[in-house]
């Protein structure tokens, strides 16, 4: 399978720590995955500020670049549901939008891995981002009946020595949002607060999840706090040791 | 940078210990929500087909109006088509005064609000008496609703006592409990119903096939204004309207739950004929109903059963209050039809959402109130109320990203910010992002640097170039 | 507004049009439906007490409430102080201590039993201090779509679902029996 990575553009300036930890992750599990240079950014803040159609170069940028793939794995969440879901109403025929995945239901639901060889003897909290949830069904929505399952969960559970908790409320929104943390900062910052007060309640030393944005929010909120709780993205995690 | 919603949530948020009571208190009402949710296995199947009824009704609307209005003629019900909230006033001004009634008894209808009919009538000399023991208290405090079902959630029992003790209801001084005031209310109301020359409700739901008129109540206020006052008036939506009882069971299981998380409220009741010796008034409203049906993005939202799910859920709503909005409705759905309504006065809402979509899931009609917040977003240009830095910002992120070069300098000059005195960087004046977060750290070496090593690490040849 | 110059624009301004879907749903259905009933009229604040049809049912009104002077009913029966087909007006109801009335079916999911009106002065149903509702054990099914499936209303074009007593939680969500109608239900399952 020829299988294209997208790092998005926070997560390039911010956060390549997770790109690398991706690329490794991919590159042990045997797959052959390419970085086509002279990517930036899928086009979701714009559009989510209401400015779609100023995303319209980028997302057939993103269609040029990753059409050919048979997969398209990025380590976002946010990022992966915008491709999926926006793409094909911004863009006509749009190709790409039905081989995009996040990397966890990469990993999860085509690669279907069953062991990892790291260590990560810590506890952690969950953080379920919205759009792993309610867009890509990384998790059961809490308000939603039937069956629970996480396959963030799952697949920490592969890697020895870890706990894994959840926050209470399991799927709040964290209050980022893109532009809402900018045009509404009390509100995201409150939401903030209380999320990472509910991780923390946990008794967990790191707050994982599938999406930087959401970790970068709460890392903001909890250095203004002097909070010590670290963050990891949950790739960085299956990927410990590599 | 800041938007209507945005600077009053703000003064809010300044009393962090009422914000998290307010919190708690729609989340625990959530909870309620799911628990009931896990009760009922068929659930989302009863959301998929009510949704489905609500389309097909909605879409056929002048057919089931018709049949409708044709039913509760031949009872005996006079049925009148207001255009707007001032014809609506109007009618009721001209049944009460034709009637020689000077004091109304109301349970709770959003539409009397949506018409400002309280205030209209109050300076013409009628006595409208709010008997929802919330409304009734905001009625007597002159504030308005904060919520749509629970309007008084966020009034404290001293509040309410104090209140109460004003106005001459309560006469033990200082007694705050929630049972004695609900009695207090209680007395002082059941000679409200007792006096009253007529006694107007809402209607939930309206059942073509029969021409029932279906109104939903945990106190029974509404069989009471109606059980003894010889004169009823239903204020009614025209989106109101469902095609027949085996629909109604669709809605009838959804609403309570999804509202309060009760399996159901206390009174279900349907108004089919005027009482013996009394008269029956239906008078259906439009308000903008026939133009949003022809919105193709918005539509749906037409569907809505206004059951309040969808506040309760959303993160935004639970710590800014109903009040930071400028509709009357607040919430998810507040937003929507508030856009719907009148775009200009209400873009100020648009910005109260973190696209969370806990709502959409939740709506127990499929709404997607949330999904339709993003839309209302991409409009906001056209109606000319977009917030012109945000507007800048994207813009100007569009051009760095669309332009490689400029991407790869930016990113290699941020490192810069990283030494910028915090006075400066993370003063809130400046970046609203320093409101509640430290800035982050720009890294030296971006990953599509880095990945050049890997490249070489994994003994590739060099990698498609675009 | 005149009608037809609503439903006109309505046509016009309607684009796609929807059908209804298949009506059908494997609705909740109980192992133990009565049970069901029973331990929902508990939660929803009303009690639930079984009878033998031929029970002496005035004694049964006075075991359940004791301390009632004024009992309004128009029930064959039943001893009542005052009879909402008689009264004059419907406010004469007013001060009535327990209200005895007929409940047609039960609903297992929620409690809810449908009264339709069969007194000249619903009233009754709602102004008593404490109700008392007479229902067939045979008579409860299981969930809404049957009992929409069989309710009937009378010729007094009113019918109304009763769950317990009336109820507020509108003052700092503290639940209150007792809002504006009757402060305690009493469901008499007659078999």
């Amino acid at each position: 399978m020829k299988v294209g990575l997208f790092i998005p553009c926070y997560v390039d300036a911010l956060y390549p720590h997770v790109g690398v930890a991706t690329s490794k992750l991919l590159h042990y599990l045997g797959v052959d995955a390419t970085y086509p240079h002279g990517q930036t950014c899928c086009g979701q803040p714009m559009a989510n500020a209401g400015f779609e159609k100023m995303s319209r170069p980028l997302v057939e940028k993103f269609e040029r670049t990753f059409k050919d793939f048979d997969y398209v794995v990025i380590p976002s969440v946010s990022c992966a549901a915008f491709v999926r879901f926006n793409y094909p109403k911004i863009l006509e025929h749009c190709k790409v939008s039905e081989k995009v995945y996040d990397v966890v239901e990469f990993l999860h639901d085509i690669l279907k891995v069953k062991a990892l060889p790291g260590k990560f003897p810590h506890v952690v909290s969950v953080h379920n981002s919205c759009h792993g949830v309610r867009e890509l069904g990384l998790s059961s929505p809490s308000e939603l009946p039937g069956p629970r399952f996480n396959k963030i969960i799952d697949l920490l559970h592969l890697v020895s020595g870890i706990t894994v908790k959840e926050p209470e409320r399991p799927d709040e929104c964290c209050g980022f949002g893109g532009m809402f943390a900018v045009e509404e900062p009390d509100v995201s910052k409150r939401m903030g607060e209380d999320k990472l007060a509910e991780h923390i309640a946990t008794g967990a030393e790191y707050i994982t999840g599938p999406d930087c944005s959401c970790l970068m929010h709460l890392q903001g909120v909890a250095r203004k706090e002097h909070k010590n709780i670290k963050f990891k993205h949950v790739v960085e995690i299956l990927a410990a040791g590599l | 940078m800041s938007t209507l919603h945005a600077k009053r949530a703000r003064e809010f948020l300044k009393d962090p210990a009422k914000i998290t009571h307010h919190d708690q208190t729609f989340w625990g009402m959530r909870m309620s929500r799911d628990k009931m949710v896990t009760q009922i296995p068929e659930w989302e199947e009863l959301r998929d087909k009510a949704s489905e009824i609500k389309r097909h009704t909605i879409t056929h609307l002048a057919d089931y109006l018709e049949e409708f209005s044709d039913h509760l003629e031949k009872n005996g019900v006079h049925v009148l088509w207001a255009r707007d909230a001032k014809e609506f006033n109007q009618m009721v001004l001209k049944i009460l005064t034709d009637h020689h009634v000077k004091k109304m008894v109301k349970s709770k209808s959003m539409m009397t609000e949506e018409c400002g009919m309280n205030d209209f009538l109050k300076a013409r000399g009628i006595d409208v008496v709010e008997t929802d023991l919330g409304e009734r208290i905001l009625q007597l405090m002159h504030l308005k609703p904060a919520h749509i079902v629970v309007p008084a959630i966020h009034i404290t029992r001293q509040q309410v006592a104090h209140t109460f003790e004003e106005k001459g209801m309560s006469q033990e001084e200082g007694n705050d409990d929630p049972t004695y005031l609900t009695r207090c209310a209680r007395n002082s109301l059941r000679s409200e119903f007792l006096e009253a020359g007529a006694g107007m409700t809402g209607c939930n739901f309206g059942v073509a096939k029969t021409g029932d008129v279906v109104v939903c109540t945990n106190e029974g206020n509404a069989d009471m204004a109606t059980s003894m006052p010889k004169l009823h008036i239903v204020a009614m939506g025209l989106e109101k309207v469902i095609p027949d009882y085996a629909s109604l069971a669709f809605f009838q299981r959804l609403l309570c739950r999804s509202a309060t998380g009760q399996p159901t409220t206390t009174y279900t009741s349907h108004f089919r004929k005027p009482r013996p010796g009394g008269e029956m008034y239906v008078i259906l409203i439009d308000n903008g109903r026939s133009d949003f049906i022809a919105n193709p993005d918005h539509w749906e939202t037409l569907k809505c059963i206004r059951c309040g799910a969808c506040m309760n859920t959303c993160p935004v709503y639970r710590r800014s209050t109903g009040y930071s909005y400028s509709f009357f409705i607040p919430g998810p759905i507040g937003i929507d039809l508030g856009m719907l309504k009148d775009p200009k006065a209400n873009s100020g809402n648009v910005s109260a959402c973190s696209l969370c979509l806990s709502c959409d899931e939740v709506c127990p009609v499929h709404v997607n109130p949330g999904s339709q917040i993003y839309l209302w977003r991409q409009q906001l240009d056209h109606f000319g109320t977009a917030n012109s830095e945000k507007k800048l910002m994207s813009w100007g992120m569009a051009r760095v990203y669309n332009n490689y070069f400029m991407y790869d300098t930016a990113l290699k000059m941020a490192p810069l910010l990283n030494h910028v005195p915090e006075a400066i960087i993370g003063n809130p004046k400046w970046s609203p992002w320093c409101v509640g977060h430290k800035m982050p750290v720009f890294v030296r070496k971006p990953f599509h640097v880095i990945e050049k090593d890997l490249e070489k690490e994994y003994g590739k040849e060099s990698t498609t170039k675009l | 507004m005149k009608k037809e110059e609503l439903f006109a624009k309505l046509r016009a301004n309607t684009h796609d049009q929807f059908d209804m879907p298949d009506m059908h749903v494997q609705a909740l259905k109980y192992a133990d439906t009565l049970q069901q009933f029973i331990a929902m009229t508990k939660s929803s604040g009303g009690k639930a007490i079984r009878l033998k049809r031929d029970a002496d049912l005035n004694v049964a009104v006075a075991e359940a409430y004791p301390d009632a002077k004024v009992i309004a009913s128009n029930l064959p029966g039943i001893k009542a102080d005052r009879n909402p087909d008689l009264v004059e007006d419907a406010r004469d109801l007013n001060g009535t201590d327990v209200g005895v009335i007929r409940g047609e079916i039960g609903v297992a999911e929620n409690a809810c039993i449908w009264i339709p009106q069969t007194m000249k002065e619903k009233a009754v149903c709602f102004i008593s201090e404490n109700l008392v509702i007479l229902l067939d054990e045979a008579d409860v099914v299981d969930n809404m779509h049957e009992a929409y499936a069989r309710i009937k209303m009378t010729d007094y074009g009113f019918g109304t679902f009763i769950s317990g007593p009336s109820k507020t939680a509108d003052i700092e969500q503290a639940l209150v029996m007792g809002a504006q109608a009757a402060r305690s239900v009493t469901v008499f399952l007659l078999s």
